[in-house]
């Protein structure tokens, strides 16, 4: 009986914990490759969960922004994510100049952007999950993007690199993990 | 005999248990070390519990301004601070610079900020709950006296 009762114990815990999803962090470091500067910000992405809703200032309020009509020039920003997401993986524009590379392509469910600056050397990197895209434009009107939401969004989609931007002076990182230290 | 030895358990017990109590907040760690020669050393541990109970000993027209500026943020700080309570311990910001070096952790239930420079190292280490009683404490002096 003790045996029995011992065992459901455990296997109970063991249920509690491999339940309970891990703690995702936001991170960002900022190398100064010549400066010798570096910063590291490492949030955890409950914290800023909490906090966005209670931020009632100026634009931003219940967790969303104001960021005016994004229906500009007959644009409808909604329609135009809800197209990229149901559209199969693929490049969506090439642009290669003299001066830069841009690649925008759709793969496994998240947008990527790819420039390089070939006169400054400049690198960057944004992999924006469309999940993430489509939490921010899912506000109840076409005049603010849901921050909220799309922090949720961010913490269900798990981990991942989010920017990348290098040049000759810094280099610049962002991106989701479950660890609370930057590596 | 006995009596006294009664007398002293209860002293004992009584200087236990207020121990207890007033350390039941944690304690604001504030260290201060100028670099210089004959520069300012200084280290205090006082109770975080005296933090709040302080504030209610300043008069509070002295704190009708600060506490009007911080209405409005309040919720973000109640937000914030709950928030860091829930989280595991860890470094949250990190600054290097040629001379600097700042650091913002939460450790325990504490925020430990550290910043070592040219001329001086600081630590201050303060208790949340502490922060929270404090800064509620002082929310509340702009209401009717």
């Amino acid at each position: 009986m003790k045996t029995a009762l011992s065992t459901l114990a455990l296997l109970f815990a063991a249920t509690v914990v491999a339940a309970a999803p891990p703690e995702h962090y936001l991170h960002v470091k900022v190398d100064g490759k010549n400066t010798k500067e570096l910063v590291r910000v490492n949030m955890p992405l409950s914290l800023i969960e909490k906090i966005i809703p209670a931020i009632n200032q100026n634009q931003f309020h219940n967790g969303r922004i104001e960021v005016g009509d994004f229906h500009t020039n007959d644009v409808d920003l909604r329609a135009i994510l809800n197209a990229v997401s149901s559209a199969p993986d693929g490049e969506f524009v090439t642009v290669q100049k003299p001066d830069c590379n841009i690649r925008v392509a759709k793969e496994n469910g998240q947008m990527i952007v790819h420039i390089i600056n070939k006169e400054d050397g400049e690198k960057a990197d944004v992999t924006v999950p469309l999940a993430v895209a489509q939490a921010l434009a899912s506000a109840a009107n076409d005049h603010q993007f849901n921050v909220e939401a799309a922090i949720e969004a961010l913490d269900r989609a798990g981990e991942r690199t989010l920017v990348t931007v290098t040049d000759n002076d810094e280099t610049v990182r962002v991106w989701i993990d479950s660890q609370n230290t930057s590596e | 005999m006995l009596l006294f030895g009664k007398i002293g358990l209860g002293f004992m017990g009584t200087i236990l248990v207020g121990g207890a109590v007033v350390s039941s907040e944690g304690f604001i760690h504030v260290k201060v070390h100028e670099k210089q020669t004959n520069g300012t050393h200084l280290s205090f541990v006082v109770p975080a519990m005296i933090m709040p109970l302080a504030v209610r000993f300043v008069p509070r027209h002295d704190l009708r301004d600060a506490s009007a500026n911080m209405q409005q943020y309040m919720p973000v700080i109640d937000a914030a601070i709950s928030g860091l309570a829930d989280c595991a311990d860890g470094t949250l910001v990190e600054v290097v610079d040629s001379d600097t070096h700042v650091t913002v952790v939460k450790s325990g239930g504490s925020i430990v900020v550290d910043a070592d420079d040219q001329g001086e190292t600081v630590h201050v280490a303060v208790p949340l709950r502490a922060t929270k009683a404090t800064l509620d404490e002082i929310a509340a002096a702009n209401g009717p006296s």
